[in-house]
């Protein structure tokens, strides 16, 4: 299945590995797999003066036969502690999901989801709201305490590495 | 494919030569594929809106023992993490959305194009102090002309019918008219000792738009065209700002001035052009600088390609927002996707595609998005300059002036 995958592989797709591997964003990496070049293995440092500051992300990212204009999809497969990801590690992301836009890439998406790390719970949806409902108003400090309190000492605060 | 996730994903980052180094490796979540059991999902919130008894996320040590483990994660259906099958998760939560809109019919018309013989360059705008006169500000500016005429200037004039221009204060500046010959990329500077005195103004009225179309500055290239009717009076005859016949073609840059430390600046509000008796508005189309119209195309050139495949030049322009970003063959293909425009998601009425041949006319298509979009109505002459129903021509306008730019 994957060479035939692999084959078809539009030039957009291509270029923009090519280009995340030539000149990746500060904190991001992205690389395909090399069965299937539409999946990709993505790491993101957590931003600086974050609850999130010196945590390693990992994530996948997929590219869905309709790209670019359906949304890539993408999951957080470290464990995280954020009002916008969900216990199975999906993204609550406006442009992920209606807001996609064709005009987005690959690298866009990763960066914005490096900066939800430094927003408060703005754009939640559902999956998380009630349960966010509780830290709202919480400012970042506050929150990195209930990290804190429950996962120990910051640098490895936010996340999990289990 | 046994061994879970995480091993196939680190031996796969050394693929890349340019990757960092592997992550240390991340063992996979308890339960997480591999560890096939019924799903088992605990409703994450009660009915009544309270929050189920256990925390979330589960804590290993934490100083409340919540349930933990396996049933925070759905099993893959078959242990398996198949990589062209996205996960059972991503198809729950991101379904990509139905293709609903229905196919529009492409109704391709060729859009009138308007030939702008003189276009003044706003950026290039500039009042500049005359180094004889203390006091005294020059205007400048750089245009291209395909062909001769004359360049006028109106401080603190209103636009009245037929392009006519007149100074409110004419005491305290005389319009100047001066002519240039043809050629692109034309440096102008108005002749010493014709500067304007810009102290006797009001500040207050050069820095906005007075009511009634009062311009604090306004610069109007005119051209003649190849044929002027015979009995028509020399244009050197017509007295700076006198309405316009048809057979002159005109553009007209209207600016305020704002005062600042180290002098005045122009800023431009719009530009309008008259051809054959009617105004035009030019209106910008974003992203033309860099489409590929222009100097060299390649690959490493980000930014000039067509926002969606990164491969063609663009040539396809949204409008009513006019971003430039996207090749023909996107668009048509965008089409049947979505009716928002990529770079703003302004609903999309109409596509306006630019061919531009080597050396020839320009080519111009337009797209209606809306099976009911009413044709562009090339025979619009008697309506008014701002109805919206020309648009096509007025971005014609502003491509035709755009492209010629392009080609000096």
């Amino acid at each position: 299945m994957s060479a035939t995958a692999n084959s078809n592989l539009p030039r957009r797709i291509i270029k923009e590995t090519q280009r995340l591997l030539s000149e990746p964003a500060p904190g991001i990496s992205a690389s395909p797999s090399e069965e299937n070049l539409r999946y990709f293995n993505v790491m993101i440092l957590g931003p600086t003066q974050s609850p999130y500051e010196g945590g390693v992300f990992k994530l996948e990212l997929f590219l869905p036969e309709e790209y670019p204009m359906a949304a890539p999809k993408v999951r957080f497969l470290t464990k995280i502690y954020h009002p916008n990801i969900d216990k199975l590690g999906r993204i609550c992301l406006d442009i992920l999901k209606d807001k996609w836009s064709p005009a987005l890439q690959i690298r866009t998406v990763l960066l914005s989801i490096q900066a939800t790390g430094r927003r408060n719970s703005e754009g939640m949806d559902s999956i998380v709201r009630n349960w966010s409902l509780n830290y709202q108003d919480n400012r970042c400090e506050e929150l990195k305490g209930t990290v804190e309190m429950h996962y120990g000492p910051p640098a490895s605060a936010a996340y999990r590495r289990d | 494919m046994g061994n879970g996730p995480s091993n196939r994903r680190n031996g796969r980052i050394q693929h890349n030569p340019v990757a960092p180094p592997p992550p240390p490796r991340i063992p996979p979540p308890p339960g997480y594929p591999g560890n096939v059991g019924p799903p088992h999902y605990p409703p994450p919130f009660a009915p009544n809106g309270h929050h189920m008894p256990y925390l979330y996320p589960p804590s290993y040590n934490g100083p409340m023992s919540a349930p933990m483990g396996p049933q925070f994660y759905m099993p893959p259906t078959n242990g398996q993490y198949t990589m062209n099958l996205p996960p059972p998760s991503f198809r729950v939560q991101h379904q990509a959305p139905p293709a609903h809109i229905p196919p529009p019919v492409a109704e391709a018309q060729r859009a009138n194009t308007i030939r702008n013989d003189v276009n003044l360059k706003k950026p290039t705008l500039r009042l500049e102090e005359d180094e004889e006169n203390p006091g005294f500000h020059l205007v400048s500016f750089t245009f291209d002309a395909t062909v001769a005429g004359s360049i006028s200037i109106f401080f603190l004039a209103s636009e009245g019918e037929e392009c006519s221009l007149t100074p409110l204060k004419p005491h305290l500046y005389r319009a100047i008219r001066v002519p240039f010959e043809k050629g692109f990329g034309q440096k102008f500077r108005q002749a010493s000792g014709t500067g304007v005195n810009l102290t006797l103004f009001d500040e207050r009225e050069l820095s906005r738009e007075g009511p009634g179309e009062v311009f604090p500055l306004l610069v109007r290239a005119e051209t003649v065209p190849k044929d002027p009717p015979a009995d028509a009076p020399l244009q050197d005859e017509l007295p700076p700002g006198a309405p316009l016949p048809k057979y002159i073609h005109a553009q007209t840059t209207h600016s305020i001035i704002e005062k600042k430390d180290d002098g005045y600046k122009v800023k431009v509000l719009k530009q309008t052009i008259w051809v054959d008796g009617i105004r035009y508005d030019l209106q910008e189309i974003y992203g033309i600088e860099n489409s590929g119209g222009g100097g060299g195309f390649d690959g490493a050139d980000a930014g000039k390609e067509c926002v969606i495949c990164m491969s063609e030049p663009r040539d396809t322009t949204v409008l009513p927002c006019r971003h430039m970003c996207m090749c023909s063959e996107c668009a048509k293909v965008l089409r049947f996707q979505t009716n928002r425009c990529p770079i703003c998601r302004t609903p999309v009425e109409r596509l306006l595609e630019i061919k531009v041949p080597k050396n020839d006319l320009l080519n111009i298509d337009e797209y209606g998005m809306k099976p009911s979009a009413p044709p562009a109505d090339g025979a619009s002459a008697s309506q008014s300059s701002s109805s919206t129903s020309q648009t096509s021509r007025m971005d014609g306008g502003t491509l035709d002036t755009k492209v010629l730019k392009g080609e000096s």
